[in-house]
């Protein structure tokens, strides 16, 4: 063999193989940007069964852009690590130009100056009337200083449900104000079956959300009306104190701080639970649609308040696009297509368009019709006492000192003002403002 | 002879003749040939070297960064200086996260060792069935823990579950195994050593087939018990195996996140918050970057020093 000719061969070979290693690490470093793409890129979570995602898609293929405008692409974002996701994403300039996401996503990314405004698209659902369509309420809490941070799309409300048979059994009315539901809870507790079902185990919010719906529910809140922490307000604190009650005389079950969605679930489909707070869809999310578990009446507080707590579920803008004319036209054309969702059956939640709360496959669930009327009036957000959102709200809504209070009081091992102010004083070594 | 027994015995301790201490190495005369081998072979491995610091380092460094700024997952933000290692070594959640931890990786090692041990002495026995029970024995290490995790929450989370069902039928009451702060910190704990012990069996099981049975039936015939034969003869000459395996199964359980988080989710009142789930719920549930990388960077300092310490037990069990 000739050795000049070797030495080329392995040159050439060390070159290549040099090459193909730098290759994949240049290509990550680079990135595929979102502004050398082009298309609109919309990142779009499961928010139900797979069936509700190939028919986003299906909306997103569908989309026939004007002349001048860009395509959209539909990307499927699981649950899981989401955040991580989408900050990576953005960091790296790889991000979507719209996308779904939890309800105060829009507000932490705004924050970090990432959010492109939707006031564009705001006034497109002006002109050609879909505005006017938004039920009262929905849309005003996007408003910032700055602009609409993002664009409601769903309601995700938190429902008082009740077992009618296992009511009838023990003899209890349902619930309508808080001495009747810890009578009826007590009833329930002594038949044997769960008085009121909440949780706050692994990956389990509803029991935050049920304390949190009570201080909304005696008119009080988490926040000042301008925004500032103030848990320790009279009505809180009296709120808790009748949840520590329920806990007391065993209305809620003392395994409760460790019940998951899971565990909650099977106590509904098993008959075990009479009464309690949960998600919209409870019959068809345990798979018990003979109508004997029904949506209850918004309770009534001890001064006569009546509130409920609902999580506007939005769609959201980033700067990083390839056209942001383009991405306003895409989120224009999205909302006006949205009702076939609802018509294919395919959401469990409620509409923030009057238009889809007429259909006849929404109208048809007389749960849904209930919560409409009675919930979404008198719903507040996890701001009350305010109304604006703000990005504060994501770590009051998943952070560790909301998850120690309830676990705190679901346990039932201290009074309310103790529990109030080490949740206030958690919360505020967190929040960035 | 005993100048050929003492040469021998150096010769396998790694004793030159000359006197303790390694063999002079040999030196070979620099030739073009060998030249062009040694860069030949750095041309061929830098690529992949080159590759390892990207893929190690990048994220190493970036981490460095986030721990000494202010910002988000987005933006590092301002330097900080070690104000988040200041801010989380003065936080009484690290500390009692800390705390859980090192009960966590204790009770993980020693519990899943001495498991694990047990059933790989059990298993040398003549049995009936044997290779159906070392497979049976291997499942809660091969089950995916999302499976484990729901099914020990369905055997213990309710008064309606199994467990709770069975000790209440027998009058012992109706514990609350993941409600009650204690028992949910030992259902952790117990839960960690039997996801582990089939890792730990299957270490133990190659360390002890290693073993000369020779050096068993030269014991038996100088009078040692079973007793004596264990802790004289097995336990030192499986000490290496066993040290690594406690290296291994430490790093596993100072950075296990899925066993507690599925399983309490750090709870009931941050009684099973563990450091990985504690800097998880940092970053991601209170969006505070800074900090929660910071309880990452000193969780892998520790870590650091438990495996060197450790190392050096199993270069001193190799010299004796």
């Amino acid at each position: 063999m000739n050795p000049s000719q070797t030495a080329f061969t392995r040159r050439g070979f060390l070159g290549l193989a040099a090459a193909a290693a730098a290759a994949p690490t240049l290509s990550a470093c680079g990135g595929s940007s979102s502004s050398s793409r082009n298309s609109i890129e919309f990142w779009d979570m499961p928010w139900a069964t797979p069936a509700y995602n190939t028919a986003a898609k299906k909306i997103t293929q569908s989309y026939a852009p004007a002349s001048g405008d860009r395509r959209a692409n539909y990307q499927i974002i699981q649950w899981n690590n989401f955040y991580q996701t989408f900050s990576s994403a953005i960091a790296s300039k790889t991000g979507p130009a719209v996308s779904t996401g939890a309800g105060f996503q829009a507000f932490q990314f705004e924050q970090q100056g990432a959010i492109a405004h939707a006031d564009n698209v705001i006034d497109a659902l002006k002109k050609n009337g879909q505005y006017d369509d938004f039920l009262p309420g929905v849309l005003e809490p996007f408003k910032s200083d700055n602009g609409y941070v993002a664009v409601p799309w769903q309601m995700d409300m938190r429902v008082f449900w009740y077992r009618k048979s296992l009511l009838d059994k023990v003899g209890a009315a349902v619930p309508t104000d808080w001495p009747s539901l810890l009578q009826a809870g007590k009833a329930l507790k002594k038949a044997g079956a769960i008085g009121f079902c909440t949780g706050s185990g692994a990956g389990n919010n509803i029991g935050n959300h049920f304390l949190i719906a009570m201080m909304l529910n005696n008119g009080g809140g988490v926040w000042t009306p301008d925004g500032h922490l103030d848990l320790l307000n009279d009505r809180n604190v009296e709120a808790v104190d009748f949840v520590r009650e329920l806990v007391s005389n065993g209305v809620i079950d003392p395994g409760a701080v460790s019940y998951t969605t899971n565990n909650m679930d099977a106590q509904w489909k098993d008959k075990q639970a009479g009464f309690g707070l949960y998600v919209l869809g409870l019959p068809q999310r345990v798979g018990d649609t003979s109508g004997d578990i029904m949506a209850a009446s918004p309770l009534t507080g001890p001064h006569g308040d009546k509130a409920a707590l609902v999580f506007l579920n939005n769609i959201m803008m980033y700067r990083n696009t390839p056209s942001q004319p383009s991405s306003e036209a895409f989120l224009v054309y999205y909302l006006g297509r949205i009702k076939q969702l609802w018509q294919q059956n395919l959401m469990n939640s409620l509409p923030v368009f009057k238009s889809i709360t007429a259909l006849p496959e929404f109208t048809k669930d007389a749960n849904n019709v209930r919560i409409l009327k009675e919930y979404q009036p008198i719903a507040k957000t996890s701001a009350a006492r305010g109304t604006a959102l703000r990005a504060n709200l994501a770590v009051l809504d998943g952070g560790q000192a909301i998850n120690q209070f309830t676990q705190t009081v679901l346990g039932g091992k201290t009074d309310a003002k103790s529990a109030l102010r080490t949740f206030q004083s958690g919360l505020q070594s967190v929040i960035t403002s | 002879m005993t100048t050929t027994t003492n040469g021998l015995a150096k010769a396998r301790r790694g004793v030159t003749p000359g006197g303790p201490g390694r063999a002079p190495a040999k030196r070979h005369p620099t030739s073009p040939l060998r030249a062009q081998a040694t860069r030949t072979f750095f041309w061929l491995l830098l690529p992949s070297v080159l590759l390892l610091v990207l893929i190690n380092g990048y994220p190493l460094v970036y981490a460095a960064i986030q721990a000494t700024h202010s910002g988000s997952l987005i933006d590092a933000g301002r330097f900080v200086g070690l104000d988040n290692f200041t801010h989380v070594l003065t936080s009484a959640a690290f500390w009692k996260a800390a705390e859980f931890t090192v009960v966590f990786t204790i009770v993980g090692v020693f519990g899943s060792w001495l498991v694990g041990l047990g059933l790989a002495l059990l298993l040398r026995t003549r049995i009936p069935a044997r290779g159906v029970f070392k497979i049976l024995l291997l499942l809660p290490w091969v089950v995916p823990i999302v499976v484990s995790s729901t099914a020990w929450n369905w055997l213990v989370a309710t008064p309606q579950s199994p467990v709770p069902a069975l000790l209440h039928s027998l009058g012992l009451g109706t514990p609350l195994f993941l409600a009650d702060p204690t028992l949910a910190a030992v259902t952790v704990c117990v839960f960690k050593v039997w996801v582990s012990f089939p890792f730990m069996m299957m270490m133990s099981a190659s360390a002890l087939a290693s073993v000369d049975p020779s050096v068993y039936e030269a014991a038996s015939m100088d009078g040692a018990g079973r007793r004596q034969q264990f802790t004289r003869i097995t336990l030192p000459l499986i000490a290496r195996s066993t040290y690594i395996s406690w290296i291994l199964m430490t790093i596993f359980c100072v950075n296990d996140f899925p066993t507690i988080y599925l399983l309490t989710g750090g709870g009931p009142a941050d009684a099973t918050n563990s450091l990985v789930v504690f800097a998880y719920r940092t970053v991601f549930q209170n969006f505070q970057t800074g900090p929660g990388v910071a309880v990452a960077f000193l969780m892998t300092v520790t870590l650091v020093v438990v495996s060197a310490v450790l190392y050096r037990q199993i270069r001193k069990s190799s010299v004796e």
